[in-house]
Order: structure tokens, then C-alpha cells, then sequence
């Protein structure tokens, strides 16, 4: 359990919209799906409110190095010099959304498919769970195994 | 009352491919509900008549007794063996089919019920999980990993008695549209081994194609059903989004992604799309909306009115047909318009001028929600990992042996878009360019029955020839970002070939309709198919399979 809290700890601090995430539940338990989505709804409110106040006046551009760092992605040096480019003309390219006259307008946050879905909130044993375990890479009754987590910082 | 079509290109017979073996069903309606009952065929073929649902076609063989679903596979398998080492669509072939065939056999010799797929094999794009099968969506992080349940897409079809033959290729996570960018092996066209299958689902669309299934599914986030669809000369369908369940799709841009058909007639995609469709627990942006019978309306060749679509509004998106478009497939597409125009349709063009903006909004969100997506991929629940002293070495170090380049570089310029701060010039300005765009749809809509477009700038390009310009790459997508975003349902169906000799590459186009309304797609499709004169699209590859 402590793995799995950290694993979300870490997540929430390394991505943008956890909210993405969760459109859908894909391989994860339906029980971790729920923790999620509630984590995620009490996020996405945290986080609108902080970000209509924090938008920054000037657009730097992209650090790879720092990037990397966030999402947690080790790049080697040859990766770093091959990416930095291509991803700076991508950006560039994105930029001329910046132009366009937006204001007032609404954002959509995916086509509207029509009613209100939700499930009840009730938890549910999934029934695979011996395929799901045998997934994991390192296992030892009844814990997933990490490294340490404790380091340095 | 077949149409003359104004584009020579359509009279031109570069391929006078005989029938298929299949035989042509000279029936009042090919119907869901004639599923049930037993078809008598009579076998008159002209040289090139128009494709025949598969589907229906094996259906009536195996009730009729005229075949057996052991014989059918095999026909399937055979010829996947032989092309496979050409082709490269499949990363996983099952081991199981002529067993399920031969349960199938054994119901039909005990008059037991048969599911209206009884016997149809099916590929599945390998981000669709499938429990009995590796599911590894292209990528080397998930290499080996099985999942522990099917796709509600993959069951439903499970459920009708279809075989799923294998897991396709893809451009690892869908991120791609040549299917090189996966990490296993690059697929190539059936029609030119040289060139690319599209992508991402290249695998399914090129192993339709190749006749090496019957049907496939693919998925569908920014093109990656149609663009292939049209390099290949097959049938594809994006559904609306929320039509069918993504519980089991390996989810890229969750606000965008879909599960796809392809097909070799739009019967076949049509009566797949109606199988997968309707509301699941599992996926909450699933919709709760009736599915109606989308096969109810195909109507026979031999009983169409001569004006079969009279009245039926079509607007052409005039910004589809600008510079950097082929000309040859301009030509292309308005020979299409002209033809339905000769089937009735009311014909105008339409603009869309929020169009351009289209291709860079996608991409905000596309990478911006799969830098959140992929997070998922840790090492530490599932795919590889590696050794690491440290757990944040553990992550780091295991997404970068599990990633390829486009997926790392993807997830770096959504986290750019999604730091702090930049939420609002990135994410949220392409969503609410999204806005813009839902709603100059809705506007022509509003007036339009249908929409049509080319569904991707060029035919099938060489293998290698885009693969270091991700911009290049990106910009051939124009043509079906904008109908993910708006979230709308398009049927890509071939409609001619550019080039000639030996080059010459299929070419289908886009029709696009509104939220829910795939029906008038398929049936405009289906009449649109059925009345093309002169073109067979079987590739050359295969093509002796099918002499009569």
C-alpha cells in the first residue's frame, strides 16, 4: 500500500492533468480506478484555481533536460541533441494558436457524448486477479517490489 | 442507371481484377436480421463488380453447408502465411484458430444457434487488449505483457462467434501514420511493398487489404482508421466518440481516442460497428444512446432507384482541396462529389474556416493528454522494468529502454505544454479552439446532410520518405484531426487510383456526418460503393486468390 501511494504521490507532482488519465479506467483495478478519479476531481479544482492566477507573462522555451526530469524519462546526451530541435519546432509551431482571437470563447473539454454515464460509486472484486499479479515484474506474495524510496533528496 | 462518373480515372480499368470467389448476393436486403435467416445465391459475376460483405457472404456458405468455417479459416490462414513475410501486418498470429473454426463446425453439424459472426476472422489492433493474447501496442514497454481481460470491443465480437486471428501492427501507442514507428517491424502497402500502409492502424488496414482476415479493428485518435483505410483501399469507420466502448484500448488522448472498423465493403464495417456499438459500464464516456441497425438500410445494386440519394445535401470542405493537397487526388474527390451528384445529391461547397488551426490544437492535446496517459508506464504494475538501486532510476530508466523516440519526444512536449503556467497558452487555447470547431461544424451540418473530403493530402507515400520531419509528418493529418476534435463519425471508402502501371495506389475519401448519425454514412457509402464502376480493390498481391 505504501507503494501504491507513492506511485500516485508521484504522478500528481510529475503530470499536468491528472484528470486525462482517468477519462477512462484501461489496465489499472477498478478499485485503484476510484481512488484516482476522486484524487483527480479534488486536483482539477486545485489546480484551475491555482492556474488562473499563475499564468506567466513571458513562454520560455523547452529545457529538455528539466523536462525529462519531470516526467521521468532518462535521456541520454545523443537523445537530448536529436530531440531538443525537433521538439523546439513543434513548439514553435504550437505557438500560433497564441495569434487567434479566443477570448470568450468556451473551452471544450471533448465532444459531448450525450447524458450523464457516472456508475455508482460501489467497489467491484476483479475477477482475473491471478493474471493481473502474474503482469507484475518483480512480486513477492503479497507485495509489488521497488527499489528504495528513500533517497538522496 | 449506374452513374457515368466525370473523372476519367474512374473508367480507366487499371485493374480488371475477376470477382471475388465470394459470389455477388442478388438480395432485396442484406439486413442485420437476414443474418438470422439462410441466404439461396446465385452465382452472375460481371468483371468487375462492386465489393460484397464477406461477413454475410461466409455466413450463408456456413448455413448453407456449401462450406465449412475449417475450410474458410484455413483459406484465411494460407494466404496469410503467404504474404505475411511481404507484408509484416501482424504482431501476434493465434494458434487457436482452426480449433475455434472446428467448434464452430460442430455447432452448425448439431444445428446449435450460430452468432451472426460465426466464422469471421477478425484482427485486432495490438492497443486493443486482448486476454488471451500479447497485447503490447507497439511498444517495447509492454513487450510480453498479456492482459487480464478483453476489450469490451474485442468480447462483443468474441460474443457474435468471430476468431480473432492476431494482433495487428501500429505505430507504437497510435502515435504515427506510417506504422514505422513501431517498435517491432515496419508493415508495408499490399498495393507497393515499398510504400507505407498509413497509420497508426497500418496492420489492420493493410491485413484487410491483403484479404489476410475478413474485418479488423483499429483505433482511431487524430486519422489512424482512415488515413491507412485510404492508403490500403479498404473501407474505414471512425464511430462518433462515445458510440463504442474504449474499456481495454490503451488509452493515448483519452478526449479524442476511438475504436475503429475496417472493412473491404462498407456492409462489412457497418455490420462490425453495429456488434461493438452501444453504452458499457466499463467506459464512462460510452453513450447511453439507442444504436440503431446500421445494416437495415443497405439496399441492393439491382434495386436501387435511379436517383437513390435525391435530395441528400452534400457539402464539399473547400479548404480540403487547397495547395498541398495532390492534385490527382483533388480530381479524385470531385469525381466522388460528381458521382453523387449523378446519384442525386444536392452538391455545394461548404467552408470550414477554422480549419487550419485544426492541426496544431490536436496536437497540443493529443501530446499533452498522452504525456499524462503514459505515466502509467513506471515498470513497476506491468511491462519491463529495469534494475534499478532507486525508484525514481527504476521509472526513469525503464521508460527510457521502454520508449521509442516519438513516444519520449511526444510525452516532452505535452509535459512543456502542461507545466506550470503554460496550461492556458497550450492546453486550454486548443481546447477552446476545439470549441470553434465543434461548433463550424454544427453550422454546416445544420445544412448539410453529409460533408466530403479528401482523407489524407496524398496517396501512400514511400517507406522512409517522412520519417525525420515530425512537422511533414504531422501536416498529413489535416484532413482527419479536425473530425476527432469535433468528435464526429467519418467513413472513409475508396474511390479511385492515382498513378497507373505499376504504380498505382488506391485512393479513398472522407465523408463526415453528424454526432451519432453513422447510418446516413453507411448508407450513402453503401450506395456511393455499390454504383462505382470499373475499379477493384484488391491489390495485385492477392489478387490471384480471387480469379473466378
Amino acid at each position: 500500500m505504501g507503494c501504491c501511494k507513492l506511485l500516485l504521490l508521484h504522478t500528481t507532482i510529475k503530470m499536468g492533468s491528472r484528470a486525462l488519465l482517468l477519462l477512462r479506467p484501461i489496465t489499472s483495478t477498478k478499485d485503484l480506478y476510484f481512488k484516482n478519479r476522486f484524487l483527480s476531481e479534488a486536483l482539477i479544482v486545485e489546480k484551475r484555481r491555482v492556474r488562473s492566477y499563475s499564468v506567466r507573462s513571458t513562454i520560455h522555451p523547452p529545457d529538455l533536460p528539466r523536462l525529462a526530469k519531470t516526467a521521468r524519462i532518462s535521456l541520454t546526451p545523443d537523445e537530448v541533441e536529436e530531440f531538443a530541435p525537433k521538439i523546439q519546432q513543434v513548439v514553435d509551431w504550437f505557438g500560433q494558436l497564441q495569434a487567434v482571437d479566443l477570448q470568450s470563447i468556451q473551452p471544450a473539454i471533448r465532444a459531448d457524448t450525450k447524458g450523464e454515464n457516472l456508475r455508482d460509486d460501489m467497489p467491484e472484486t476483479f475477477d482475473n486477479r491471478d493474471a493481473m499479479i502474474a503482469a507484475v515484474p518483480s512480486y513477492e506474495e503479497p507485495f509489488i517490489k521497488v527499489p528504495k524510496v528513500l533517497n538522496k533528496e | 442507371m449506374l452513374s457515368s462518373v466525370h473523372n476519367p480515372r474512374f473508367l480507366l480499368l487499371h485493374y480488371r481484377w475477376p470477382n471475388l470467389h465470394f459470389p455477388p448476393k442478388p438480395h432485396r436486403q442484406t439486413t442485420a436480421k437476414a443474418l438470422h435467416t439462410t441466404q439461396t445465391l446465385t452465382l452472375s459475376s460481371t468483371a468487375t463488380s462492386p465489393p460484397q460483405s464477406q461477413i454475410l457472404t461466409i455466413r450463408e456458405s456456413l448455413l448453407s453447408r456449401r462450406t465449412t468455417a475449417v475450410e474458410l479459416a484455413a483459406g484465411y490462414l494460407n494466404r496469410l502465411r503467404r504474404t505475411e513475410p511481404h507484408l509484416k501486418s501482424f504482431l501476434y498470429v493465434s494458434d487457436t484458430v482452426l480449433k475455434e473454426a472446428e467448434e464452430i463446425d460442430r455447432r452448425i453439424q448439431r444445428n446449435e444457434e450460430l452468432g451472426p459472426l460465426a466464422g469471421v476472422l477478425v484482427a485486432v489492433k495490438d492497443n486493443i487488449c486482448t486476454a488471451d493474447m500479447p497485447s503490447t501496442a507497439g511498444s517495447r514497454i509492454l513487450d510480453g505483457y498479456r492482459p487480464p481481460f478483453d476489450a469490451t470491443a474485442v468480447r462483443k465480437l468474441k460474443e457474435c462467434g468471430a476468431i480473432v486471428v492476431g494482433k495487428t501492427n501500429l505505430d507504437e501507442f497510435g502515435m504515427g501514420s506510417t506504422t514505422e514507428g513501431s517498435a517491432y517491424q515496419v508493415t508495408a502497402n499490399p498495393w507497393d511493398l515499398s510504400r507505407v500502409p498509413g497509420g497508426s492502424s497500418g496492420g489492420s488496414a493493410a491485413a484487410v487489404s491483403a484479404r489476410q482476415c475478413v474485418v479488423s479493428l483499429g483505433s482511431d485518435t487524430g486519422g489512424s482508421v482512415r488515413q491507412p483505410a485510404s492508403f490500403c483501399g479498404v473501407v474505414g469507420l471512425k464511430p462518433t466518440y462515445g458510440r463504442v466502448s474504449r474499456y481495454g484500448l490503451v488509452a493515448y488522448a483519452s478526449s479524442l481516442d476511438v475504436i475503429g472498423c475496417v472493412g473491404s465493403s462498407v456492409a462489412d464495417a457497418g455490420i462490425i460497428l453495429h456488434m461493438i456499438s452501444g453504452h458499457d459500464r466499463f467506459d464512462a464516456t460510452s453513450s447511453k444512446l439507442h444504436v440503431p441497425d446500421f445494416t437495415s438500410q443497405f439496399i441492393s445494386r439491382d434495386l436501387l432507384e435511379s436517383k437513390p440519394l435525391k435530395g441528400l445535401r452534400v457539402g464539399v470542405i473547400r479548404e480540403t482541396l487547397d495547395d498541398g493537397v495532390d492534385p490527382e487526388v483533388i480530381s479524385l474527390v470531385r469525381g466522388a462529389a460528381s458521382h453523387l451528384e449523378e446519384l442525386g445529391c444536392i452538391v455545394t461547397e461548404v467552408s470550414l474556416p477554422s480549419f487550419s488551426l485544426g492541426l496544431p490544437a490536436y496536437f497540443i492535446l493529443a501530446s499533452s493528454e498522452s504525456s499524462s496517459n503514459l505515466s502509467r508506464y513506471d515498470g513497476v504494475r506491468y511491462g519491463n522494468q529495469v534494475v534499478a538501486d532507486e525508484i525514481n532510476s527504476l521509472y526513469g530508466d525503464s521508460r527510457a529502454k521502454g520508449f521509442g523516440s516519438e513516444v519520449k519526444m511526444r510525452i516532452l512536449m505535452g509535459t512543456y505544454a502542461l507545466s506550470a503556467g503554460y496550461y492556458d497558452a497550450y492546453y486550454k487555447r486548443a481546447q477552446q479552439v476545439r470549441t470553434l470547431i465543434q461548433e463550424s461544424f454544427k453550422e454546416v451540418l445544420d445544412k448539410n446532410d453529409i460533408l466530403i473530403s479528401p482523407a489524407a493530402p496524398s496517396a501512400a507515400y514511400k517507406i522512409g520518405e517522412k520519417k525525420n520531419d515530425p512537422l511533414a509528418m504531422y501536416a498529413g493529418d489535416i484532413m482527419t484531426v479536425n473530425v476527432n476534435l469535433a468528435g464526429l463519425p467519418a467513413l472513409v471508402l475508396p474511390c479511385g487510383f492515382v498513378g497507373g502501371g505499376s504504380t498505382c495506389l488506391p485512393v479513398g475519401f472522407q465523408m463526415i456526418g453528424a454526432a451519432f448519425d453513422e447510418e446516413k454514412l453507411l448508407k450513402v457509402g453503401h450506395i456511393f460503393e455499390q454504383t462505382l464502376q470499373g475499379c477493384s480493390f484488391v491489390p495485385p498481391l492477392v489478387a490471384d486468390d480471387f480469379a473466378c
